[in-house]
């Protein structure tokens, strides 16, 4: 408790001496981190994991984008973006569940829906079309815009706090306890009586809402919005891999994943991006991938947690 | 073995990063050079033109410091800070974050729109000036303008040398009348076909748009537009669509991809047309393309922004820029990203202060410049939205397996041919 | 080329990203034999098969190997690790240019009546026949085709009667890698490539895998017929940018159905 106290008032009090390119670093760290918590819920807690969550951004960007549009200010576009997610996670997470898919079929089903949101997207021209939708910078607090990028720090830093209190939350309840159940036997679980279906569906709605919020942030710190970017496989990814690496269903997990997975990316661009030879940074990054997969191969949060008990008996 | 070298890896890159995150801002005041950020897409799908944007860029910088840098400055050198974004829309800010960071006074980039427009708000925010060497979106200059006019924003630091969406549909909408006029037919079944991406779309809602405008007595089929997912794995069953719609001519908006599976296809299919004459699009007049395509692009007219080859230091940059890049065309990416260094030269040449923005900024809004390798139709300069109304496309066609512009006649090198010849 | 898929995820239950990048490799090394050697790609693709054969054994065996008991997500990090590095270096070897193989065969096209039959489009399709013939073969008729059904099937029955896994692993992997490399020299002349191509090819693959049935030669392979047919009918029926969306649809509707695929051993 006290560590985690400490963490964040150093986080708070870090903007004052960070150069600007450090804050954008922070503000992408804690952003992928609040979704990558976000897919937690349902994918790490509850097993079921999803390779669509940036459908749910999307959504939630959009709402908020063509909300503001219409003269509506994107922090209540902001709520109902995550409503519209919500939205959408029920209907995705009601047909795969009362289907029963499971493992790699509710994978490729979150895959689907997403591509279909994709392809929608890129083909109505009330929503912009391919060309998508572009914002215009006013940096006026009222419209989520901000003239000092330390705002967009502290909203992404609240984020993150807001999922991660979320997520523990859930985790101290029945609520929480019944979804481990689910993920380690759901079988048994439905012999015991669980509702394994209300539970699981619960899980989605949260995460999708979480998910639709942070639409509004994507949309309104990079002012486009562009059907491949928020809607496609690679955003999927970038929120899946985070909790993967850090641990998956731990609650510090996706926020160490970040911690991680965004500074390697970073670092190896800005020291190898300058060559010639392009591409070489991304092959670093490929690399030290595979690297932090072999070292870490059940995660750095349970390996950091080994490390720590087995100090505290030694 | 392996733990442990990858943990040796992992610590290293982790005490390098922390070095670079901690690095503070140059001192402005003791800088001999003038740094400028140049972020392009040098990685993923747009990694074509984006490294030929970079080497563009390059190729400017080197030839403005061995003219002797910015003399009025007592001969401050440039300095490129070179940005990635990847091909990835949020990149675009992050890169420009970063290279401001690394001291970059003034950015340029970056070919796609999207990311140009997280790009704007760095710029906004920070008080750099931007300069958008490529990427066709009106919204991206035009929305800087509307906010600053109501008063949102008290400076624009933002403006743009690349012909705007709509302004790609209005030349190509006139040299279509211009070239159907002089070849002395009316094509009554102009079939529009465009890749369905960010680039695609606003082509075509720009030539459409212009069309509907004009009026024109050649008539375009409105209703059969034809759009494809890019990058197309397949394009048989849309060229059989246009077949049945008994075409004069084809106008594709393609990518260099599809225009690869496009052209053989409407060969395979043995076409009864005119000609194929598109809006603006890459994928015809490329170097690698025609490699490939031979045949098939022959006589292929396509209106895109067009190095003046009438001058003969543009033939000059053009060959450097072959030996450098292996053997391709200094083209539509490469010439406005060196005609943008160019530009910023002669801005800095003429701004009170090197280290304020917004003189900077005044600078810019007074240019006049004429020098650009390009074809313009004037001296560049920027209008109250930030853009040059003299950035204009060319018609070129591919004629004897090398692109020649052929339209409008004064940037003429050769008669055009059309209708192509039957086969 | 889904009929690589099929076999690596049937056996290894990997969700295989850098699948689509291998392909890409495939491809390139067609163009190099083409543009070096002048090595037809309908001629050089058993090349390509043995190439990435290597290359799909190496990566099982040094990267895939330790990890093995590590919880089944970690395998999709490894992958798009390898992806990326697969990706880039073919960008930096190669350029960022889309590249074609030219083959004489790919120029023709015979008109049947109203419809062009497209002389490449049939060869390819002919050996894709021939190699999901081969592959069956192998699978069902010889013992180590048995045994790497048996491990997909069980891994701890496999190890019981003492097969070696690893080995068994290993082959398969490649097996999976080799199929990708032909399918890449084939497909090579028709469809043109970049370096970013793999991603694309990745999801349609999967796409076709799960529709056809998973862990079966036969389903990938009439999952492939009908998700071309599906396209094709969205894109004269509708807008042709929209056709995409038929086959994800199609996949929905069969992974709600029918969700071993339409050829798939219903599994509980």
């Amino acid at each position: 408790m006290w560590a985690a106290a400490l963490a964040v008032a150093v986080l708070l009090a870090l903007p004052a001496v960070l150069s600007g390119y450090a804050v954008t670093i922070f503000i992408l760290i804690f952003f992928y981190a609040f979704l990558a918590q976000a897919w937690n819920v349902v994918g790490g807690y509850a097993g079921q994991l999803s390779a669509g969550h940036a459908a749910f951004v999307g959504v939630g960007g959009y709402t908020a984008a063509l909300l503001f549009e219409r003269g509506v200010t994107p922090w209540i576009g902001m709520f109902a973006g995550g409503a519209l997610a919500a939205v959408l996670g029920a209907i995705i997470g009601y047909l795969g569940f009362r289907f029963g898919l499971r493992g790699f079929y509710f994978v490729l089903l979150t895959v689907a829906f997403a591509e279909i949101c994709r392809i929608l997207a890129s083909n109505v021209e009330a929503v912009g079309g391919a060309v998508g939708l572009y914002i215009t910078f006013t940096g006026n607090p009222r419209q989520f815009q901000f003239q000092d990028q330390r705002a967009y720090y502290y909203i992404a830093l609240a984020l993150m706090l807001l999922a991660t209190g979320v997520t523990a939350l859930i985790e101290r309840r029945r609520f929480g306890i019944y979804l481990t159940a689910i993920r380690e036997d759901e079988t048994a679980c439905e012999a015991l009586g669980v509702d394994v279906l209300k539970y699981k569906l619960l899980a989605m709605i949260v995460s999708s809402f979480l998910a639709g919020l942070g639409g509004t942030f994507y949309a309104f710190q990079n002012f486009s919005l562009q059907p491949g970017a928020v809607f496609g496989i690679p955003l999927s990814v970038e929120i899946v891999i985070r909790p993967i690496i850090g641990g998956a269903g731990t609650l510090l997990g996706p926020i160490l994943g970040s911690f991680i997975l965004t500074p390697l990316g970073e670092v190896s661009r800005s020291y190898f991006g300058q060559s010639g030879l392009h591409g070489a940074h991304l092959i670093v990054y490929g690399v030290l991938l595979v690297a932090v997969v072999l070292f870490l191969p059940q995660g750095a949060y349970p390996y950091l947690r080994k490390l720590l008990s087995r100090r505290n008996i030694a | 073995m392996t733990s442990r070298l990858s943990r040796r890896t992992f610590l290293k890159t982790a005490v390098a990063g922390a070095a670079v995150v901690t690095t503070p801002v140059t001192l402005r005041a003791q800088a001999k050079t003038f740094k400028l950020g140049a972020v392009h897409p040098v990685t993923g799908p747009l990694a074509e033109p984006g490294q030929a944007c970079r080497l563009g860029a390059q190729m400017a910088v080197e030839a403005v410091n061995a003219a002797g840098g910015i003399k009025s400055k007592g001969g401050v050198k440039l300095e490129l800070v070179l940005g990635d974004t990847q091909t990835k829309t949020e990149n675009g800010r992050v890169e420009a974050e970063r290279v401001v960071t690394q001291g970059a006074r003034m950015l340029m980039g970056s070919f796609d729109s999207g990311t140009t427009n997280g790009m704007v708000s760095v710029a906004q925010q920070r008080r750099v000036p931007f300069l958008v060497d490529i990427a066709a979106a009106d919204q991206i200059t035009a929305n800087v303008a509307k906010s600053v006019a109501e008063g949102q924003q008290k400076v624009q630091y933002v403006y743009r040398n690349f012909p705007t969406g709509s302004s790609f549909g209005r030349k190509a909408v006139q040299y279509f009348g211009e070239i159907f006029a002089e070849a002395k037919v009316t094509p009554k079944r102009v079939v529009l076909m465009y890749c369905n991406d960010l680039f695609g779309q606003t082509q075509s809602r720009g030539f459409l748009a212009a069309y509907k405008a004009a009026k024109p007595a050649w008539t375009v089929l409105e209703d059969d537009v034809i759009a494809w997912p890019e990058p197309p794995s397949d394009l048989s069953t849309e060229v059989s669509r246009v077949k049945s719609l008994k075409p004069d001519v084809i106008s594709p908006i393609t990518r260099p991809a599809s225009a690869q599976i496009l052209l053989p296809e409407i060969r395979k299919q043995r076409l009864d047309i005119l000609g194929i004459v598109g809006p603006g699009s890459p994928g015809f007049y490329e170097a690698g393309q025609i490699a490939i395509l031979k045949d098939d692009v022959e006589y292929a007219m396509v209106s895109n922004p067009w190095a003046n080859f009438k001058n003969p230091r543009t033939i000059q940059v053009a060959e450097e820029y072959k030996k450098r890049s292996n053997g391709k065309t200094f083209d539509t990416n490469s010439g406005y990203s060196y005609d943008a260094v160019h530009v910023i030269a002669d801005v800095l040449e003429r701004t009170a202060s090197l280290d304020d923005p917004d003189a900077i900024v005044d600078a810019i809004k007074k240019t006049s410049f004429s020098s650009g390798l390009m074809q313009y139709a004037g001296p560049i300069h920027f209008n109250e939205l930030g853009d040059n109304p003299n950035a204009v496309t060319t018609m070129t066609q591919i004629l004897g397996q090398k692109p020649v512009a052929v339209w409008p006649r004064e940037a003429a090198l050769q008669k055009f041919v059309f209708p192509r010849p039957k086969a | 080329m889904a009929v690589g898929l099929t076999l690596i995820f049937g056996v290894m239950r990997v969700v295989n990203f850098a699948h689509g990048d291998m392909m890409v490799w495939g491809m390139y090394l067609a163009f190099v034999l083409a543009t070096r050697a002048g090595l037809d790609p309908y001629l050089a693709f058993p090349v390509c098969a043995v190439a990435l054969f290597a290359l799909g054994v190496v990566v099982q065996r040094g990267l895939v190997d330790p990890i093995i008991e590590a919880p089944h997500e970690m395998q999709i990090l490894l992958m798009l690790g390898v992806a990326l590095v697969l990706e880039n270096t073919a960008l930096l070897i190669f350029g960022p240019e889309p590249a074609r193989v030219r083959s004489p065969l790919a120029r023709l096209a015979w008109e049947v009546g109203p419809l062009y039959v497209d002389v490449a489009r049939l060869v390819t399709f002919a050996v894709a026949v021939v190699l999901t013939l081969a592959l069956s073969l192998f699978l069902y008729r010889t013992d180590l085709g048995r045994l790497i059904r048996a491990s997909a099937d069980n891994h701890y029955g496999a190890l019981v009667i003492g097969a070696d896994v690893r080995r068994i692993y290993a082959t398969a992997f490649g097996i999976g890698a080799a199929c990708v490399g032909a399918a890449g020299a084939l497909v090579s002349p028709i469809l043109p490539f970049q370096p970013p191509t793999g991603l694309s090819l990745s999801v349609t693959s999967f796409n076709i895998v799960i529709i056809g049935g998973m862990g079966s030669l036969v389903g990938a392979f009439i999952g492939g017929l009908l998700v071309s047919v599906a396209e094709s009918l969205g894109a004269v029926f509708l807008r042709p940018s929209l056709k995409e969306l038929f086959s994800f649809s199609l996949l929905i509707v069969i992974l709600l159905f029918r969700p071993a695929g339409l050829f798939g051993k219903r599994t509980p």
